[in-house]
């Protein structure tokens, strides 16, 4: 044990949550007198301004050159305490958290052993700490310079939101025409204003903005670098590739629309007169409303969540399709005034604004609203001969408890939003993780709803889970800010924690290469050896573990760290039976 | 077996004065508040599924809406402005015409002009009628006794087979009724001793409707059965003893005291409830169908002229008397050849009837749950 090191160690009660399983003070009194620690105290709550005033005091008035805070996860408060050490003028780094609530007095109820626990733990970090060295943080240019993935609306906006701010941004448009999906749709909901019109004003202005680059049938196919220093591969159809430096990419890859062929007893592909909500979008923009026969529809059915909240296919709710089925009922009302419509729905979300306001207009139209049990969706049959509609459509009806046949010309069905089936390549491109689902994962699902774990890249709108145009928009437009954000620093700080490659011991074998899940190792080879970008690491250790040659080191995970840190969690349960 | 939706019964109801149906969201609270919903009978909610719904034969079978005295409870906790109170009135009008045979009834309900005009055509058959009689065979300066120019006992024969009519027309209504709600459910069997056992509920719900009395609200119940036993005492008097009702100029307190006070009563409670219609003073005189405004004019007419023409006839003006009399009777037959079995006067036999069948078929249920649990399904559960 490093003797010269002064250590000061603190143990939260945070109120009852560590206190309640947790005898502080006898943490206090066994931790007191190891090694190296030159004071060591308990308070109500360590992370308040007394508690860190306690904390930035010691460091002064006991020459502290170490800080042991054993309180709640670090993800709550590390950012907290090392703020407090770098304002008494420590290092941040000379600090170690040890988790004794969620690990500890959260999961257990036994008072003396919980209590033995957390002083095994602060033990441990007492030990750690002792091996931490000073890190300093460092600093990269930023390109002002965005990359945008996809011109559907979200992409149109962060575009057209950008270049209105000053600033250069490359479009990259998979399909040979900016809009997207919402480019599939005739009107909005709930105000059934033009979707058409919505988009054309974003387009042009886009097209025309000298500030923004629209490439279409481009993809982009490789993303090197880090944040505010990317080069990004763009592949264009004719095979040629462009290198374009960016700071930031922001992903607006949008959905595609659920199968609905999948769900055989709906009868599409099997009856010409069971389509898609997307193939009704069609016939209404183009005005022709009539079944494949040729004859004016008199009966209607829609029939919500295909596809969406249902075990077998997504479990999630698509957000859109109640509100757009509610618009539907308008729509098919105006076109076909005399046709009856029926909704078959699981459960009618017209959430937000306008959105009830538009399910009493609907109902108000006579539309016959039924409800089903979402794993058991209705059957679609032909009519017999004498019937007066074409289709038979059986469910259960939930609110009257009676299985009821819906007369039916047309089926619709709504069919609900999935990831796209290029979205892994995307992901793995951008360096983003995915949901079980396929949709990309954000940073914090409320407090950073754009961001991902790889800075520099944001996702907005339905490539991160199905929403709505406000939520799209909305989204687009929170990563401008981020952007900006960026923009207005002109520099990025790095981590001061990521791995070092040890030249003279890597053989170059370059196992560490593949393994690395941010594409932050690249080999050299003119020198043979691998080398990590700084920037572009995330410290998870993966390429230090595999190194057969051990010549990775963590900074601030090193194996001396980690091999203290065992031995202290480990000292005292030797001597117990 | 899968019933067919009618999307267009909606559009039928609303002839019958439904309004409003289509806000219904189902939540329950019209259920929740009424006294008389319960495990068996779960209402009005359920009926106003099935009127979205269209399911004409779950409807046509549904002896909820008689169940109902529309209290108003529902309509003034209904969240969405559904109004259950009048969609059950306007069903169990649409029911009265399900369950006429001539199809009269719903041509009235749909058509207050097809009403008016039958009205007035019956009205003047009558009055005609009345007069060549009364000109062939009497005199219009007697009103009773020898020479009259209507004869109570002539008038008293014609009552009795108007009567004999109006009776076989209702009872094969009251047949299809039964038909409908509890003879055609296969599902659902109700021992042959149980309709004997019950069958005492027929008259005690008739004479009493004690289940009216069971609303929160008292004064509906009262006015209607003031307005029912004034009506009852009316048909008895004039049935059995018109003679003596007839008979003046001298006043047959023994008769005429039940005939006061059951005219105070019938004007009283008719005059109550047309100025409640007008003023909408409670919540189920707010909504008012042709028909039901069509029931009390007739009905307040029929019980002036009865009260003009008694009057005439003691103060001597035998002559004002006798015309009257014929004015009174172009109310009278009108509003029991058309009200009895084809309008609102047939409830008086459907409601009792309701409360008959639904208590056997609440019985057979009640029965089978205890034996095996029924699967409860969400309409029971409401």
């Amino acid at each position: 044990m490093n003797q010269e090191c002064r250590i000061g160690v603190y143990i939260c009660n945070c109120g009852t949550n560590i206190a309640k399983v947790i005898d502080a003070e006898g943490v206090r009194n066994k931790v007191a007198d190891l090694p190296g620690v030159a004071c060591a105290r308990t308070y109500e709550y360590m992370c308040s301004n007394p508690g860190q005033e306690m904390i930035t005091r010691d460091i002064h008035e006991h020459g502290l050159d170490r800080v042991v805070v054993a309180a709640c996860s670090p993800r709550m408060h590390e950012p907290t305490f090392r703020k407090a050490l770098e304002s008494a003028g420590l290092n941040p780094f000379m600090l170690e958290i040890a988790n004794i609530r969620e690990q500890c007095s959260w999961v257990h109820d036994d008072r003396a052993k919980a209590t033995a626990k957390a002083a095994d733990l602060t033990h441990a970090a007492i030990r750690r700490v002792a091996r931490h060295v000073p890190l300093e943080k460092q600093e990269a240019p930023y390109t002002p310079v965005t990359m945008v993935l996809g011109g559907g609306i979200a992409g149109l906006t962060v575009a057209v939101e950008l270049a209105d701010a000053g600033q250069k941004v490359h479009l990259i448009e998979r399909e040979s025409r900016l809009g997207g999906n919402l480019g599939r749709v005739d009107l909005t909901a709930p105000y059934l204003d033009s979707a058409r019109d919505l988009l054309a004003e974003k387009v042009v202005l886009a097209e025309t903005n000298p500030r923004i680059d629209v490439r279409l049938r481009s993809t982009l196919t490789d993303l090197m670098g880090f944040v505010g220093n990317f080069t990004a591969t763009v592949t264009h159809q004719d095979g040629s590739d462009t290198e374009i430096p960016v700071g930031s990419v922001v992903v607006c890859t949008g959905y595609r629309e659920f199968d609905a062929s999948r769900i055989e007893r709906l009868g599409y592909g099997r009856h010409p007169d069971v389509i898609t909500s997307f193939e009704l979008e069609q016939r209404l923009r183009s005005g022709k409303m009539e079944t494949a026969d040729g004859r004016v529809p008199n009966y209607v059915s829609i029939v919500h969540c295909v596809g969406s909240r249902n075990a077998k296919y997504h479990t999630y709710c698509s957000r859109v399709c109640c509100m757009t089925a509610l618009k539907y009922g308008h729509e098919i009302k105006s076109a076909l005034p005399r046709a009856m419509v029926t909704d078959l729905y699981v459960d009618m979300l017209s959430f937000g604004k306008g959105g009830e306001d538009l399910y009493r207009r609907t109902s108000e139209l006579k539309t016959m609203f039924l409800m089903f049990e979402k794993e058991d969706y209705p059957v679609v049959r032909a009519a017999e001969a004498d019937d007066d509609c074409g289709l038979l459509v059986q469910v259960h009806e939930r609110l009257s408890g009676e299985t009821i046949d819906v007369p039916a010309d047309l089926v619709v069905l709504m069919v609900g939003m999935q990831a796209r089936s290029d979205s892994d390549q995307v992901a793995r491109t951008v360096g983003i993780s995915q949901d079980a689902e396929g949709w990309f994962i954000e940073s914090h699902p409320k407090l950073a709803p754009v961001s991902t774990p790889t800075e520099g890249v944001f996702i907005a709108g339905c490539c991160q889970s199905p929403k709505d145009i406000p939520d799209t928009v909305a989204q687009a437009r929170a990563s401008v800010a981020m952007v900006l954000g960026f923009i207005a620093q002109g520099k990025v700080e790095v981590d001061a924690r990521f791995a070092q490659v040890d030249g003279d011991l890597c053989s170059g074998c370059r196992v560490c290469n593949e393994l690395c899940p941010y594409t932050a190792i690249s080999y050299d080879p003119d020198e043979g050896r691998s080398e990590v970008q700084s920037a572009l690491c995330k410290a998870c250790g993966t390429c230090v573990a595999a190194c057969p040659s051990g010549a990775i080191t963590a900074r601030h995970f090193t194996d001396e760290q980690i091999l203290e840190q065992i031995e202290g969690v480990l000292a005292w349960s030797t001597s117990q039976p | 077996m899968a019933i067919r939706a009618n999307p267009h019964l909606i559009d039928e109801l609303e002839k019958y004065g439904a309004q409003d149906v289509v806000k219904c969201y189902h939540c329950g609270n019209c259920s929740a508040t009424c006294p008389f919903s319960g495990e068996v009978f779960v209402f009005p909610r359920k009926s106003m599924r099935y009127l979205q719904l269209g399911l004409s034969s779950r409807l046509q079978g549904n002896l909820e809406p008689w169940l109902c005295y529309y209290c108003g409870e529902c309509s003034e906790e209904c969240p969405r402005g559904a109004e259950p109170g009048e969609t059950m009135m306007s069903m169990r009008r649409w029911l009265t015409a399900r369950y006429d045979f001539t199809g009269i009834s719903g041509l009235f309900y749909r058509s207050a002009k097809a009403e008016l005009l039958a009205i007035a055509l019956v009205a003047i058959l009558t009055g005609l009628g009345l007069t060549l009689f009364g000109l062939a065979q009497g005199n219009i300066n007697v009103y009773d006794g020898p020479g009259a120019f209507l004869p109570a006992e002539n008038i008293h024969i014609f009552d009795w087979i108007m009567a004999g009519v109006l009776v076989v027309l209702l009872g094969i209504n009251c047949v299809r009724m039964w038909w409908y709600t509890v003879g055609s459910d296969k599902e659902v069997r109700i021992p042959p001793g149980d309709y004997l056992k019950q069958f005492f509920l027929v008259p005690w719900h008739f004479f009493t409707q004690r289940r009216y009395s069971q609303c929160d609200r008292k004064q509906p119940w009262a006015v209607h059965l003031v307005l029912m036993l004034s009506y009852l005492t009316m048909l008895i008097l004039i049935m059995f003893f018109l003679h003596r009702v007839q008979h003046g100029p001298d006043i047959d307190w023994k008769v005429h005291a039940f005939g006061y006070v059951a005219a105070v009563g019938l004007v009283g409670t008719t005059i109550f409830a047309l100025a409640g219609r007008v003023r909408k003073t409670w919540t189920h005189y707010k909504h008012s169908h042709e028909t039901d405004w069509i029931f009390l004019v007739l009905l307040l007419v029929v019980s002036l002229t009865g009260i003009a023409q008694h009057v005439l006839h003691r103060g001597g003006w035998e002559v004002a008397a006798n015309i009257v009399y014929i004015a009174h009777m172009m109310g009278v037959v009108p509003m029991l050849v058309l009200e009895v079995p084809f309008s609102k006067w047939s409830h008086m036999a459907y409601r009792p009837l309701a409360m008959y069948f639904s208590t056997l078929r609440e019985k057979v249920l009640l029965a089978e749950e205890k034996t095996e649990p029924r699967p409860q399904s969400a309409a029971q559960t409401a």
